[in-house]
């Protein structure tokens, strides 16, 4: 444990740097500004993972302070084990967006790194609130930046993306709030681990409509099928940093929320909503697979993906076994990586030849090789190929799904099956072949700071796939704990 | 002594309770004094800042000691008046807007060619008017109170006489006010008719007893009488003219100010005199809000005017504000208080800045592409929008999240859902304005700079609204329930 505040120094240094970008940014050093502050941010959450206690579920860097004492809310940080591999997931991806945005860029770049900084303690804070009212407060901070980020920076039908996916994700998250306002008036507190206490004793049917509260917020956010037809508009209108956030982690605040909030507290909603979860999450992977065979702008192909990839999270999360629920959050922080990995290089090549459409390319191995095989490895890592990370995930989300239900299982395994057809169908067109002429006289090639940039990906997706335990070792903790309070099938 | 000199001694003393209002009323009539030879310059203003701030801080100066048993307030004028620590909330508020608004008229008046004495002496007395209203405990005080109030509005809606788009909207407004003013004393007359006081207290006792059964309709016209004020549907529909047609800072004014006094003359009767029939008002109370925030929100969508749309949205805030009135408990008046406070400051901030814009703010296409010409401008007008869309942390999301507990609390779990499915509504009507400013390219030359004036106000207005998302604790002390 450490003396200092580690949890809000970490969450709130973006924050300082975008106002720093906002009074000093002008001229180039907006985006140096923001490499500094991103690269800080990284470095004082370094004592985090060195001296977390893995065996503890217990929460951990604990602050805690007065803040409203009126509506008997404080303010509160703290970190368990599944919370911290996403801080490191929401620091890391930060910087990667920087580098990525580094020349991309080209108009009010001041506002853009400020809009990018204030996202990222928004993903930080998120992880790291230890109370609903500060999850919430930083669930809707998320919105801002991205709407604008989307918005302002993003392709031609970028007005209609941000506007859609304001209005979605504000519809569900309102609702949340009337969720939020009905716990504190039942529970007297928004403490999480006040709340898992008193949850029990919330009646199963109130337990019902604060469980369908909540969903609407994370549902969308998930995306879960079918409130997710906001997703493609953002993901394929955003800019590359923008994208990478999107998939990289506020996919996976939703997914967070149902650990934090809906499993602890509200067994009784839980058990009440288990089928229809389970049936949403199959056909969210079935669906979302089939969906993205059919596209034909890369970008779109991932966002479709993703609804897929995201159906095995809430399929694992709703196994409410130890290896399903674990296996969800392998997968969320694998699809982070990969995704995020994916959106970069695309944003990469969308860079020098403006188009998304597949049919544009062909044969790009030909002229870039190094792009072409780092674009092979994450394509590979996505159909989930063994010895790269998110097939252990997926692995145990399809044994606990087959434990469950055997249906269930069959549909998981369909999804692979389809998402591997999808993504190296992807690979073939676009990669493999002859030479697209409209590619003629680009310099495809990447240079040394977009290979920096993609570097640490390759390395996650790598490591983690021959080494899981790397992150299931925070887990184990945890979800027994939120297992043993949680409800079951 | 006799009794007629001792009461007369008694009144003389308990004129220093309304120095708030005294210091208004001597500035505004030294103002006329010398109106025609200040009719150009900026000195009324001046005056109105000072009086402003003067009558604010002697508002604080007079709020009574606590004492032990928690009772702080001073009855003075036999019973008519009283200084507690919600009237001098609600005071300070007023002041506060009164100042903030003279601060950005200067220009607006200039060019409009109106008389700057008359326009600050009105500004005054509609003040004054607030002042009297959030402190009256009588009905007669606070008819009077918002009687002045509206008669000096009706005068300003109109005091660029040689509009006639303005000289329409005054008289609209004033025919519609009229006639909510004849419902009003309908409603007083009938509650005196009844319990045969006009005391707030007195109509709560003789209503606890149950021997005089007071008619529903009593209520019902006090109470739409009043919703006039606050423009709550259905009693809104001079709003938008009124706003639309008059000076950018005399919509400023109403929107605030004047919402402001409706609310706390609503408060205070609604959780004072009928107390006991707490149930009827609270259903008028649950019909009023709900109305006003579905229809505010909805009329806003297709606005093209900024002050029209501005008028719906102020609509729909005042339903928001009612919600805390719902529950009829202390806490629920408190966040009332407490949306009103921020509320004013989001909005003054909102109208601050098509003020900032001059010509080009009037209309919503005057926004495109505003953020790449006058960033800062852009972004304090985005902060202000967000406020109003209730997302933190600014302090309209911590007004909101106040009065939707409170409704929570009494139970009305529908009417909280409806109200944040409204303010989904408003996020698209807010956020358009947003997509215009970040998100399309400029088609007017860029507007002027901002002045130094204007920017202290910007400024202040910008603060509220931060901090009162970052510390939403920090009015709880103030906003006490009568």
């Amino acid at each position: 444990m450490s003396a200092y505040p580690i949890l809000s120094m970490t969450t709130f240094l973006p924050l300082l740097g975008a106002v720093v970008i906002l009074v000093a940014g002008g001229g180039g050093r907006a985006r140096w500004i923001g490499l500094v502050t991103t690269l800080s941010t990284l470095g004082v959450s370094a004592p985090l993972y060195r001296s977390f206690d893995k065996g503890s579920s217990a929460l951990q860097f604990v602050e805690s302070a007065q803040w409203i004492p009126a509506w008997n809310v404080g303010y509160g940080m703290g970190v368990d084990g599944i919370s911290l591999p996403f801080i490191f997931l929401a620091t890391l991806l930060s910087v990667l967006c920087v580098g990525v945005s580094w020349s991309a860029v080209k108009t009010r770049r001041r506002e853009f790194f400020a809009a990018l900084m204030v996202a990222e303690t928004a993903m930080i804070g998120l992880f790291a609130a230890s109370n609903l009212f500060l999850f919430f407060i930083f669930w809707e901070l998320m919105v801002v930046p991205l709407f604008l980020l989307i918005g302002v920076w993003g392709g031609p039908g970028r007005v209609f993306a941000a506007v859609k996916f304001l209005l979605f994700t504000l519809a569900g998250s309102m609702l949340m709030l009337v969720g939020v306002i009905a716990l504190q008036r039942m529970c007297g507190s928004l403490d999480f681990k006040a709340l898992a206490l008193a949850g029990e004793g919330i009646e199963a049917r109130h337990q019902i409509w604060l469980f369908a509260a909540f969903l609407a917020a994370f549902a969308v956010k998930v995306p879960m099928f079918p409130v997710h037809t906001w997703l493609p508009n953002a993901h394929t209108e955003a800019p590359t940093a923008g994208s990478v956030i999107l998939a990289g982690v506020l996919l996976k605040m939703g997914a967070y929320g149902f650990l934090r909030v809906s499993l602890p507290i509200l067994p009784a909603g839980v058990e009440a909503f288990l089928w229809p979860m389970l049936c949403v999450s199959a056909v969210a992977i079935v669906y979302g697979a089939y969906v993205t065979l059919a596209q034909t702008d890369i970008k779109r192909l991932i966002a479709f993906s993703s609804v897929s990839h995201m159906g095995f999270v809430t399929l694992g999360i709703f196994t409410l076994e130890q290896r399903g629920v674990e296996g969800a959050i392998l997968q969320m922080i694998n699809h982070g990586i990969v995704s995020a990995a994916l959106f970069l290089c695309v944003g990469m090549i969308y860079e020098r030849t403006h188009s998304r459409e597949i049919a544009h390319y062909g044969g790009v191995a030909k002229v870039a090789p190094v792009y072409a095989s780092l674009f092979a490895l994450f394509c590979l890592a996505a159909t989930g190929f063994p010895g790269l990370n998110s097939f252990v995930g997926e692995f145990l989300i399809v044994g606990s799904a087959f434990a469950t239900q055997t249906w269930l299982g069959v549909a998981a395994v369909l999804g692979v099956a389809l998402g591997t057809v999808y993504m190296v169908w992807l690979f073939f067109r676009a990669v493999m072949g002859a030479v697209n002429p409209k590619l003629d006289g680009l310099a495809l090639e990447l240079k040394p700071r977009e290979v920096a940039t993609l570097a640490p990906l390759v390395v996650l997706t790598v490591g983690l796939g021959l080494y899981p335990e790397a992150v299931l070792s925070y887990l184990h903790a945890p979800v027994a704990e939120l297992l043993g309070t949680g409800g079951t099938p | 002594m006799t009794p007629v000199l001792a009461l007369q001694a008694a009144t003389l003393a308990d004129l220093r309770l309304l120095s708030p209002e005294l210091i208004l009323v001597g500035t505004a009539l030294g103002i006329l004094l010398i109106a025609r030879r200040i009719r150009r310059s900026p000195v009324a203003g001046r005056l109105t800042i000072l009086a402003a701030l003067a009558s604010g801080v002697s508002a604080c100066w007079l709020l009574p000691a606590g004492s032990a048993d928690g009772a702080r307030s001073i009855e003075g004028f036999g019973g008519l008046f009283v200084i507690d620590s919600y009237s001098q909330f609600f005071k300070v508020l007023v002041s506060a807007t009164l100042a903030v608004v003279a601060l950005v008229s200067r220009r607006s008046v200039d060019r409009a060619d109106a008389p700057h004495g008359e326009y600050n002496a009105l500004l005054l007395l509609a003040a004054t008017g607030m002042m009297l209203a959030v402190s009256a405990v009588d009905l007669l005080t606070l008819y009077l109170g918002l009687e002045l109030t509206t008669l000096c509005s009706y005068v300003l809606v109109g005091i660029t006489v040689d509009r006639q788009a303005s000289n329409e909207a005054a008289i609209k407004y004033f025919l519609l006010g009229s006639f909510a003013s004849a419902l009003l004393l309908f409603g007083i007359s009938l509650t005196y008719g009844t319990t045969g006081a006009t005391e707030f207290d007195a109509i709560a006792g003789v209503l606890a007893d149950g021997n005089a059964p007071l008619p529903l309709a009593a209520i019902g016209l006090v109470l739409a009488g009043i919703a006039f004020k606050v423009a709550a549907v259905p009693f809104h529909a001079w709003a938008p003219d009124a706003y639309q047609a008059s000076l950018t800072p005399v919509a400023a004014f109403m929107a605030t100010g004047s919402k402001a006094a409706g609310l706390a003359a609503l408060g205070r009767i609604s959780i004072v005199a009928f107390e006991p029939a707490g149930e009827f008002v609270s259903i008028v109370l649950i019909g009023l809000a709900a109305l006003s925030i579905l229809a505010g929100s909805l009329l806003a969508l297709p606005q093209m005017s900024m002050k029209r749309l501005l008028a719906y949205s102020s609509i729909a805030h005042a339903g928001y504000a009612l919600l805390g009135l719902v529950a009829g408990s202390p806490e629920g008046v408190s966040a009332t208080m407490t949306y009103a406070f921020f509320y004013v400051f989001m909005t003054l901030g909102v109208f601050g800045v098509v003020i900032t814009l001059g010509e080009r703010g009037q209309s919503l296409d005057g926004y495109r592409g505003l953020a790449a010409q006058r960033p800062v401008t852009a972004a304090l007008m985005l902060l202000f929008l967000l406020a109003l869309t209730g997302i933190p942390p600014t302090a309209g999301f911590t007004a909101k999240f106040g009065v939707i507990l409170s409704v929570v609390t009494a139970g009305h779990v529908g009417l909280a859902v409806l109200a944040v499915l409204c303010s989904v509504v408003s996020a698209f009507v807010y956020l358009r304005i947003a997509v215009l400013i970040y998100m399309e390219e400029p088609t007017a030359p860029a507007p002027a700079r901002m002045t130094t004036v204007l920017a202290l106000a910007l400024g202040l207005a910008a603060v509220v609204t931060v901090a009162g998302g970052v510390l939403p604790g920090s009015l709880t002390a103030w906003a006490v329930s009568p």
